[in-house]
């Protein structure tokens, strides 16, 4: 036994001395990237973390930033922050340029450290309150001047959804006011656009009902269904993940709840479609690009990235472009920084707001075009809005319509 | 077997106080006083003498205490280090369960950057005031222990996990709800009296400065641990954990000393939370999870339940185990053989099922701790080769 532990804690020395020696290139620049493929939302979390990696891997074998390779070390974090800022420290002594981030934990607390040590951060956090670079709002908190994501916020994707669901309830002729409610967990991710965008459906001349507590995780909802049947609802929004929304269409269908469910970014593509099994009612869903089997000439690189990583797969849902986008954005903006005076961290910041309506090479139809600016992070306000439908284990996802929000002053950050 | 001694054949204890003296021998005092002089030293010199760490021969030397993952490391091993103590004696000394640790260490956390937030008070004292904070709530959560035991008050402390975690979101004027609340670096303030106003004398703003700082309160709060553990209130924990009964009958009034553990229990999570929220910068309601309280009950059972040593073992053995699994996941990812995506991907989860698997080998073979197995190769250097 003694020497048996003796051996154990040799090896793991060992280990640990193997692991610190990291390779240093000729010609590269380091970048750090969080992924969650065992923690809390590892469903999703591995799904788009991998196609950050296999991005810039593809980016790397076909001439990487002009030449310059573009070495990322992604390391799973399990969501759990005080690892993510460990992992940040010691990449800042890597000379880290940029980071790509996850979750809304580790991209709030990392926000004031990317601020100081001006390395930006392109999160999977979509909060609204990072779009305020330099807190024009006075409702900012903090503003987040080294934070970007691609994609609408989660409170422009609520906006959206809510002006979709009025259209539907005209178009379909509904009497009297509708009712929006929002559902969720009582956590920072799923509330993050509650109070934007009950303000906003009150605006569109929505009755908005108290918001339903539902679990981040699966369980039985048959509670929550009878709330939001009594209640009146018409319009549901879901804050959460795939399998929380699984179990919500699952309970809500044995109740027999008549409401339409509008899910977030992350909490609707085919996988969640297909756990849902047979089901009449149909999810609205936001997207942010396009889809595998859509026909746009970007799409070419995405198989190819795809192909490179793993060529058994044959699908890969929107997550996985999206990261590839939010991967793709910022090589062009580090491509942009080397020609204008160097690959760092304010400059690739600077490249982010080079251009206006931006696609980067090779992304054409797949991502969004976006703009960044000084002072407004929201990179887009056009949000796709997506029907899944579950007809026999037959899986439909359909493009409903796509939305573009005026860009107003007072949603800055909110 | 368990209090297994090193003291030498003839050195008899003949005071009360030789009793009671925290390190057994004269060395052993020694040499932990000195591994303490060495870590400050280490950890001071290029913070004092910038460039150290990058001329060639030093850099070997100082390199590991400038590195800034192992200084990460170790300040985490601080502050969850602080709260798994506060558990320890609760535990471990007093026999009372908790499954809410992890909510008091929030309220640490929110409460530290609360008062520094709101009222101004300097961080270095709304550390302590935030640990007060958390034994208040300790002891309020606390009382069922006058009632029930066991099993039952588990479910009572859960409520209050459960009750204080859904408060972190809703009480946005203490937490700043979802959002969460910035929490500032640690400063020492002082008063300039010419300029008529306050100032910062010195500012624990890099990770190595902070790591001085949490050592130190580590230090502090450690020393105060052991020497509870010999006063008369100690005893009185310890006459409660083995025998409430025979406790009762000596005269030790179990209702005050069950809170009171609650309470004590709580302020050492508060201040290990406080440390947590000011060095990660940020507090966010979603950190102080069952999981968490899980996992300082976990920390003590590798560390050693019942040991002031012990609850510090545990929580390096925790914070080092993530790492070196995560290393050897990598080193067999970057082979040629383990570098296709049905590995990799598989290997992240194996990873996590290994520490599991880690504290259900702790149990069977040391249930114990790494206390006690500190205790055994001690004397196994101590005999060595004459160990019979």
């Amino acid at each position: 036994m003694r020497k048996t532990f003796t051996l154990a804690c040799a090896t793991s020395l060992g280990i640990m001395a193997a692991a610190s020696t990291a390779a240093q290139a000729e010609d590269s620049v380091f970048v750090g990237h969080l992924m969650d493929i065992t923690g809390a939302t590892g469903f999703v979390g591995k799904l788009y973390g991998p196609a950050v990696r296999d991005a810039v891997a593809y980016i790397n074998a076909n001439g990487g930033i002009d030449g310059t390779t573009i070495e990322m070390d992604s390391v799973d974090y399990a969501y759990e922050v005080p690892r993510a800022i460990s992992f940040y420290k010691k990449w800042t002594q890597n000379d880290m340029v940029a980071l790509q981030g996850w979750g809304t934990g580790d991209t709030e607390a990392l926000i004031s450290f990317v601020a100081k040590d001006e390395i930006p951060v392109w999160s999977a956090s979509y909060s609204g309150h990072l779009t305020d670079p330099t807190g024009i709002n006075p409702n900012t908190q903090k503003p987040a001047p080294y934070n970007f994501f691609y994609g609408p916020s989660y409170s422009d994707g609520c906006r959206a959804l809510a002006q979709w669901a009025m259209e539907d309830w005209e178009a379909s002729g509904g009497e009297g006011t509708p009712k929006f409610v929002h559902t969720g967990d009582n956590h920072p991710y799923p509330n993050a656009p509650k109070e934007a965008c009950a303000a906003y459906a009150e605006e569109l001349g929505f009755e908005v009902l108290p918001p339903v507590v539902v679990s981040l995780k699966p369980g039985d909802f048959k509670a929550q269904c009878l709330t939001i049947q009594e209640n009146g609802a018409n319009y549901a929004y879901i804050g959460n993940l795939g399998p929380s929304v699984v179990s919500l269409f699952k309970s809500c269908d044995t109740v027999g709840t008549d409401v339409q469910f509008m899910a977030n970014i992350w909490g609707g593509d085919r996988k969640t479609m297909e756990a849902i099994g047979d089901s009449e009612r149909s999810l609205i869903f936001v997207a942010a690009n396009a889809f595998w089997n859509d026909d746009a000439p970007g799409l070419e690189t995405v198989r190819a990235i795809s192909e490179m990583a793993d060529p058994d797969v044959d699908f890969r849902t929107h997550h996985y472009i999206r990261g590839i986008c939010t991967a793709y954005y910022m090589k062009e903006a580090m491509e942009w920084a080397k020609e204008n005076g160097g690959i760092t961290g304010p400059n690739i910041k600077q490249g982010m707001y080079a251009r206006t309506d931006w696609v980067p090479e090779g992304m054409e139809g797949v991502c969004i075009p976006s703009t960044w600016t000084e002072t407004d992070h929201r990179g887009t306000m056009t949000v796709n809005i997506y029907r899944g439908t579950n007809v026999d284990g037959e899986v439909g996802i359909e493009r409903v319509t796509q939305t573009t929000l005026p860009r107003r002053d007072d949603w800055l950050g909110w | 077997m368990a209090t297994q001694s090193l003291r030498p054949c003839g050195d008899f204890r003949t005071t009360y106080r030789q009793d009671t003296a925290i390190f057994d021998t004269f060395n052993s005092r020694w040499a932990m006083i000195l591994f303490l002089a060495l870590l400050y030293v280490m950890v001071l010199v290029p913070i004092l003498a910038p460039g150290v760490e990058e001329t060639p021969v030093l850099s070997t030397l100082f390199g590991p205490f400038y590195n800034a993952q192992y200084l990460s490391l170790a300040i985490q091993a601080c502050y969850w280090g602080i709260a798994a103590l506060g558990l320890n004696i609760l535990v471990g000394f007093t026999g009372q369960i908790s499954l809410g640790h992890a909510a008091f260490f929030g309220i640490g956390a929110f409460g530290s950057a609360y008062l520094n937030n709101t009222y101004g008070i300097p961080v270095i004292l709304s550390i302590p005031l935030a640990g007060l904070i958390a034994a208040a709530v300790g002891l309020l959560f606390g009382s069922p222990a006058a009632r029930i035991k066991g099993l039952y008050l588990a479910i009572a402390t859960l409520a209050a996990q459960f009750i204080i975690e859904d408060l972190f979101i809703r009480v946005d004027w203490f937490t700043g709800g979802s959002y969460g609340s910035l929490a500032n670096t640690v400063e020492l303030p002082g008063y300039d009296f010419s300029a008529g106003e306050w100032v910062t004398l010195f500012a624990f703003d890099t990770d190595p400065k902070f790591f001085l700082f949490a050592l130190t309160v580590t230090i502090v709060m450690y020393v105060m641990a052991a020497n509870l553990m010999r006063s008369r209130d100690g005893r009185a924990f310890i006459a409660v954990r083995d025998h409430y009964l025979s406790a009762e009958v000596m005269g030790i009034n179990l209702t005050k000393y069950r809170i009171l553990s609650f309470g004590i229990s709580s302020f050492y999570a508060g201040i290990g939370g406080a440390l947590y929220g000011h060095y990660l910068g940020f507090v966010s309601a979603e950190g102080f999870t069952i999981l968490l309280s899980i996992q300082f009950l976990g920390i003590i059972i590798i560390g050693g339940l019942g040991s002031v040593m012990g609850a510090i073992l545990g929580t390096i053995f925790m914070v080092l185990l993530p790492e070196v699994m995560a290393g050897g996941v990598d080193i067999i990812a970057s082979t040629d053989w383990g570098n296709t995506p049905m590995i990799t991907n598989g290997l992240a989860f194996f990873k996590e099922m290994a520490i599991g698997a880690a504290i259900i080998l702790f149990l069977i073979f040391e249930p114990d701790g790494l206390a006690h197995r500190w205790r055994l190769i001690k004397a196994y250097w101590k005999l060595y080769p004459f160990s019979y």
